[in-house]
């Protein structure tokens, strides 16, 4: 038993904070909001050359095989400076897809251009009125001939006008909820037959809804087989759930952060308003929601770097997580007053984003249903 | 990092486990907190694990303890104890004797510590009194020096094992002019001594603890613990122990796996309740409560074995967390029985026999004992976030 970093991890850490320091502060992440892409490619470059882009991945393709812990001290760090990018789309959720469930040939074509920052692609799961959830999905793959013809609508598919290719999941057989029959396909977001409609979020990132009509996939962009999908997806979107939750942790953290350096230096009534216990307490209470969820979200991903059965921690953490960061926004906009609300201070960032990312990649209550299920029906 | 305790570690949480299963009885375990050893069968369960040496893991050898032991091992030996309701020694080893070895005299070391390690004595700690409640530093009964003794006058509250402990861990006032954190020391007093007398409290569930009053009780002095002044000092780094090691997070995740093994097991209106949408949020909820607070106790134990390192912000959120915790358990789990959660121990109808009415009542008992819900978030904000002083 010990949560010590290692010294490799220490330094990463460091580095990390670091060079988002200067690189992605905040204000970065405001301008974003308004860039036409959601993200910096010049700053996706220089993860790339700083190897992030290939921490989860295999030696072979490029990639420095690190584990979970890593990825959520990365994500924690990118959080801390709300730091947008496609990284959870490209680099794990089709990057881990490609690498635990693609041939040799697209292993060698797609993984190292992923992990030098040339190749992003989105990745479309979830559907219309559908929670994010594989079982789910309805969006159809006809054969025809070699190849496979999709049709149906995505939603939430972030980066999807940005990127180079979209990894959509679809059924070649079967009805929902069925986990058999699902394969996933790379698909061209600028193909003629896909539309991308965008949606206004609160965060003001770039998702879409995509509609696919009649997109027709070449059998070398087909990823995995009916036989597999289902466990690639789920072991996979673990990971990418894990790594979200760092990002809100490190989030929560700094919010957390500038609430108590403001309250410390505000002052009303003649005094400090960190000096009132109406303060004291929702700062006390939040700090160890955060220090509890930091915790869980590192065991949950050194369960998944121990590959010992991680679906009931993994969902505790997302939804912890998750409703950690919600509260600490709502409440460092809280502690800052009038102010707070206002849209150039920093603290309108956290709070259109605490209860955005709580309700991505399948909010408390779909992950609280998996809790159930792992706790009442086995 | 890594979460899972060594091959060593769980060889010898097998070993209490297995002394548990073996010597515990149904007058042994205690309905509410775990703890008291105030019976001589459950002191006699005591003297058993003390036999193995597991009282003396970790102190020093000239003291009767075992030397050189593994850090994890007190935390391990009382996990299990708390998991089972069986008698903790979280009190006399966490509070006593490590006070007694940071600050004591030799004399004092000498003569309790290995009387503790052999459980041959039991204690009472007295700080609380009828006006020094969370204000605990505003205590109030003096001790005088006359000759080579202290005369004790005032009243304490809350001492909950004086009926049986045979000496008293006692804050008393020596300086009523200095400020009110500098003029308090910290006295070992035998039970009874002339001029002492008890009265009897109930609390809501039943558990006895008592009024203590002193009237002209003479202390020798050289039963000061450590200086005259310094015994603030002394009581706030214990209640740290206290709060850590007499606050097991393990009675929770015990009764969160009764609640879920309740639930899969009833029907309501002709259901599996385990199929009730709300009852199943209402468990996933607290099992993610529960998650947290088994986090905080583990980092706060990976914190504690760092040489000298005392986890104040650690200790003060895990028994935070742990009021919290237990309130919100004991609601909810009354709740999901619906008109059946009110119904108390006797007549056969109550679910889990009961227990959770006491476990409700007693939750309230986890958000004031030693520095409850709001001091513990006074301490966090003031020491570990360093906002001012309110």
């Amino acid at each position: 038993m010990d949560m010590e970093f290692t010294e490799e991890q220490k330094a990463l850490q460091n580095a990390a904070r670091s060079f988002l320091a200067t690189e992605s502060p905040l204000s970065a992440a405001r301008e974003m909001e308004a860039n036409e892409e959601g993200f910096s490619r010049d700053l996706w470059a220089k993860m790339a050359d700083l190897g992030w882009l290939g921490l989860p991945h295999s030696s072979d393709a490029g990639g420095s095989e690190m584990g979970n812990v890593e990825l959520v001290i990365l994500a924690k760090e990118l959080g801390r400076q709300l730091c947008p990018s496609p990284y959870i789309p490209s680099v794990i959720l089709a990057g881990l897809t490609i690498a635990g469930a693609g041939s040799d040939e697209q292993r060698a074509r797609l993984l190292p251009q992923i992990i030098n920052g040339e190749l992003i692609i989105a990745f479309a799961l979830q559907e219309e009125n559908t929670y994010y959830d594989a079982r789910s999905v309805r969006a159809t793959a006809t054969k025809e001939g070699d190849a496979y013809v999709l049709n149906g609508t995505k939603m939430f598919v972030e980066s999807a006008a940005a990127a180079d290719k979209v990894l959509v999941v679809a059924r070649i057989s079967s009805e929902p909820p069925d986990t058999a029959g699902l394969a996933m396909f790379l698909v061209d977001p600028n193909d003629v037959h896909v539309t991308l409609e965008p949606l206004d979020t609160m965060a003001r990132d770039r998702q879409y809804q995509m509609k696919l009509d009649g997109v027709l996939v070449q059998p070398e962009d087909v990823i995995d087989t009916p036989a597999s999908a289902w466990d690639t997806l789920e072991g996979v979107i673990e990971r990418g759930v894990i790594a979200l939750c760092g990002y809100m942790v490190g989030a929560s953290q700094r919010i957390h952060d500038m609430a108590t350096d403001f309250a410390k230096e505000r002052v009303q009534f003649d005094r400090p308003i960190g000096s009132f216990q109406a303060i004291q307490h929702y700062l006390a209470l939040s700090i160890t929601e955060i220090i509890a969820a930091d915790t869980t979200v590192f065991y949950a991903a050194w369960t998944l770097d121990e590959r010992e059965p991680s679906r009931e921690i993994v969902a505790k953490a997302k939804a912890f997580a998750g409703d950690t960061f919600r509260k600490a926004t709502d409440l460092g906009a809280q502690i800052h007053g009038g102010i707070g609300y206002d849209e150039s201070m920093d603290t309108t960032l956290f709070l259109r984003r605490g209860k955005q990312l709580q309700l991505s990649m399948g909010g408390s209550g779909f992950w609280e249903d998996i809790i159930a299920e792992e706790l009442l029906d086995r | 990092m890594n979460f899972r305790f060594s091959d060593k570690e769980e060889a010898f949480r097998k070993e209490v486990a297995d002394f548990i299963a073996e010597n515990m009885t149904d007058t042994i375990r205690s309905k509410w907190l775990g703890g008291l050893l105030d019976t001589e069968e459950r002191q006699q369960f005591v003297t058993k694990m003390s036999e193995r040496g597991w009282l003396s893991m970790g102190f020093p050898e000239e003291y009767g303890g075992t030397g050189e032991s593994m850090p994890l091992a007190q935390y391990i030996l009382n996990d299990e104890l708390h998991k089972a309701q069986a008698p903790i020694v979280g009190k006399n080893l966490g509070v006593v004797v490590n006070t007694l070895l940071h600050h004591g005299s030799e004399k004092l070391k000498k003569e309790f510590i290995p009387r503790i390690l052999k459980n041959e004595i039991q204690w009472a700690l007295a700080y609380t009194e009828p006006d020094a409640g969370s204000d605990l530093a505003a205590m109030k009964m003096s001790a005088v020096l006359d000759g080579d003794e202290y005369v004790l006058n005032g009243q304490k509250r809350f001492i909950t094992s004086a009926h049986f402990a045979d000496y008293m861990w006692t804050g008393v006032r020596t300086d009523p002019d200095a400020p009110k954190h500098k003029g308090i020391s910290l006295l070992i007093i035998d039970v009874p001594t002339p001029g002492m007398s008890l009265s009897p409290m109930n609390t809501v569930i039943g558990e006895q603890t008592n009024d203590v009053f002193f009237d002209n009780v003479r202390v020798p002095k050289d039963r000061l613990v450590g200086q005259e002044n310094e015994g603030w000092r002394y009581i706030t780094e214990a209640l740290t122990y206290e709060r850590f090691a007499m606050t097991s997070f393990a009675p929770t995740i015990r009764k969160f796996k009764r609640l879920v093994q309740w639930v899969k097991d009833t029907e309501l209106d002709g259901r599996p309740l385990k199929d009730d949408p709300v009852v199943r949020r209402k468990i996933a909820k607290l099992a993610v409560i529960v998650e947290a607070g088994r986090m905080i106790d583990l980092r706060c134990v990976c914190e504690a074995v760092r040489p000298d390192y005392v986890p104040v912000n650690e200790a003060a959120m895990n028994k935070m967390w742990g009021g919290i915790a237990e309130t919100v358990l004991t609601d909810e789990a009354l709740d999901i029985m619906g008109p059946y959660g009110y119904l108390w121990h006797n007549g056969g109808h109550a679910p889990m026999d009961g227990d959770m009415v006491d476990d409700y009542l007693w939750a309230g008992h986890q958000r004031v004992a030693a520095a409850g819900v709001d001091i513990s978030k006074n301490i966090i904000a003031r020491r570990y976030l360093g906002l001012p002083a309110s």
